[in-house]
């Protein structure tokens, strides 16, 4: 896509045990790539690869034009010179230490008005403002993961891993931290390398898929057409697609018996009625078997959505194919049978209505 | 009333200096014991622990065979640096830091081994070099455990008796510290000095105590 060269090349050998060599080939841009496969694949041992953390057989790493390991020079920057941001399923904040000296740990370097600036900064990028004083044993799960991710951006690296960040979290926190991230990647333009065995985050998150097996590269491409094309479709039949999107209530329509909700960047939805007031933040889940599409503005219908968008891909595999819809700034897969695809003569850049009926969206709401 | 006191302030600056000394070989020694892996590790920490369960006499016994001027490590010593441990204060600084390491090993390596290594991972991460992630993370999190090891052994090194004897013998006004000054008070029939003087050495070593098993649990981080 970019002329620009990649941020990142990774030519890598590891013998992690006997049953498990990782040997790949990968490039990344100023993107989210995605590394995902089923547990034991050698997905996070690619990052402590790649973060120093531990050392490849033989190989060479490549971040911003600068060689960080090369087995035939004999090159193999230290941590500390990488300048590799990383987050971890367990946060590992520094317990003896409050957030805010969390934050700034790595810029030690800087001179005390550039360390307070940034740490303003990044605090405001990850919402972390009011629990700057806090001690970490004081926080919740979601803003742990809020404080690592600010700790790790602080330092301006020039990466970010992310080893399964959100794994341990409940689902509206999961879901606000994965679109947080996704809006601070694009603001900041920094390559990120996301580890997941979830087939959710993966299609939610990256631009780009590195699907893992047995310590091999076996597929890479957009997420859904990269797994599609896999073995590991199997998920998209057994577990299903889910459309999640953080948004806010918006509206308390007189009828008693629904919510409005403005999602983020994109369209309404009318969901069951919630106590909640005004602005309150939520997090919604349509499931991809739940989204009728009609070619046409339906009337008389008593599902309560009607989403108009666009149909940006056509994804088969199987008998069934998923369509990738955008409305507004969102993306919407719906999951259809691929003969219906055939009979409708779905194709990529024609209009779509989305039916969704109010009952299908399952709302969270995001504590605060 | 100083010639009484003598053998106390005496006994504290042995103590003190062989604190000095396991914390100095002790601090490096247990990190290293808490974090790498080699062969000969168990052999290693178990030799480390062995002033604990050897008399003490037998801990002074094999000083003596290492530091005595007729031999070759004390010989050494005494010809390359003029320095003569045997019946010297400073014997009974080395007898009472032998005595006392196993006392700031055990619970400072325990300290160590329980900071999670991926901290230290994280810290090197964020820019730091091996320095300053010891002294920012590592030892921080091991504070708790490191200051009880140097209050044990502290307090260890105070009551030395059996090793001080043999390595620095018992000369009243230079080697003779408030241990040795009880027991030979005591011998000589002076009771009230031996009653003055454990008094003394009992209150310290009881304030230490107190010390290590009520402040420093409250300072401790709760996970």
């Amino acid at each position: 896509m970019s002329a620009s060269p990649p941020s990142l090349k990774v030519q890598i050998v590891r013998r992690v045990h006997d049953g498990l060599t990782l040997d790949l080939s990968m490039e990344l841009n100023e993107e989210i790539g995605v590394v995902f496969g089923p547990s034991g694949a050698g997905k996070s041992t690619l990052l402590r690869l790649v973060a120093g953390l531990s050392r490849p057989d033989s190989g060479r790493i490549e971040l911003g034009g600068e060689v960080l390991f090369d087995s035939d020079r004999g090159i193999n920057a230290p941590l500390r010179r990488r300048r590799v941001g990383m987050i971890f399923q367990d946060d590992l904040l520094f317990p003896h230490l409050n957030v805010a000296s969390n934050i700034v740990f790595g810029l030690a370097r800087e001179p005390r008005g550039r360390r307070e600036s940034r740490l303003s900064e990044v605090a405001a990028l990850c919402g972390v403002e009011p629990l700057l004083d806090r001690r970490p044993e004081t926080l919740s799960g979601g803003e742990r993961q809020r404080v690592g991710l600010a700790r790790a951006l602080a330092p301006r690296p020039r990466l970010l891993l992310c080893d399964e960040p959100v794994s341990a979290l409940d689902l509206p926190n999961r879901w606000t931290l994965l679109d947080r991230l996704k809006r601070i990647q694009a603001a900041e333009g920094l390559p990120v390398l996301y580890v997941t065995h979830s087939p959710a985050e993966a299609i939610a998150l990256g631009t780009r898929l590195f699907l893992i097996e047995a310590g091999r590269l076996v597929a890479e491409g957009p997420p859904l057409e990269a797994l599609a094309g896999s073995r590991q479709a199997e998920f998209l039949r057994v577990e299903g697609v889910r459309n999640v999107f953080p948004g806010k209530v918006a509206e308390q329509p007189d009828d008693q018996g629904s919510t409005r909700l403005e999602l983020d960047g994109g369209p309404s939805l009318i969901v069951p009625r919630l106590d909640l007031p005004i602005g309150a933040p939520v997090v919604a889940e349509v499931r991809g078997d739940d989204i009728l599409l009609a070619r046409e503005p339906v009337v008389g219908l008593s599902a309560r959505n009607q989403i108009e968008g666009r149909i940006e891909a056509i994804v088969p595999h199987g008998h069934e194919a998923e369509i990738v819809i955008r409305a507004g700034e969102s993306r919407w897969l719906a999951s259809t049978v691929a003969t219906a695809t055939t009979q409708m003569a779905l194709a990529a850049g024609q209009t779509t209505h989305m039916i969704i009926k109010a009952r299908s969206c399952r709302v969270t709401p995001v504590p605060t | 009333m100083t010639d009484d006191m003598a053998p106390l302030w005496l006994s504290l600056k042995v103590a003190s200096c062989a604190t000095l000394l396991v914390a100095g070989l002790g601090l490096p020694i247990s990190l290293f014991l808490a974090r790498v892996r080699f062969p000969g590790k168990g052999f290693a920490a178990g030799a480390l622990v062995l002033p604990l369960v050897l008399p003490p006499t037998v801990l002074g016994y094999l000083l003596l065979q290492v530091l005595g001027k007729r031999t070759w490590f004390g010989g050494w010593l005494d010809e390359t640096f003029g320095i003569a441990l045997v019946f010297h204060w400073s014997g009974a600084v080395v007898a009472s830091a032998v005595a006392a390491f196993p006392l700031f090993f055990l619970p400072a390596r325990g300290a160590f081994e329980a900071v999670d290594p991926a901290l230290e991972d994280a810290a090197r991460l964020l820019g730091r070099g091996e320095a300053s992630v010891f002294l920012s993370v590592t030892l921080p999190l091991a504070w708790r455990g490191v200051a009880a090891g140097i209050v044990l052994s502290f307090a260890r090194a105070l009551g030395d008796f059996g090793a001080t004897m043999m390595v620095a013998g018992d000369i009243p006004g230079l080697t003779q510290t408030a241990s040795l000054a009880i027991y030979d008070a005591v011998r000589a029939g002076d009771s009230a000095r031996a009653a003055w003087l454990t008094l003394w050495i009992s209150g310290i070593s009881i304030a230490a105590l107190a010390f290590v098993q009520h402040s420093l649990p409250e300072r401790g981080r709760r996970s």
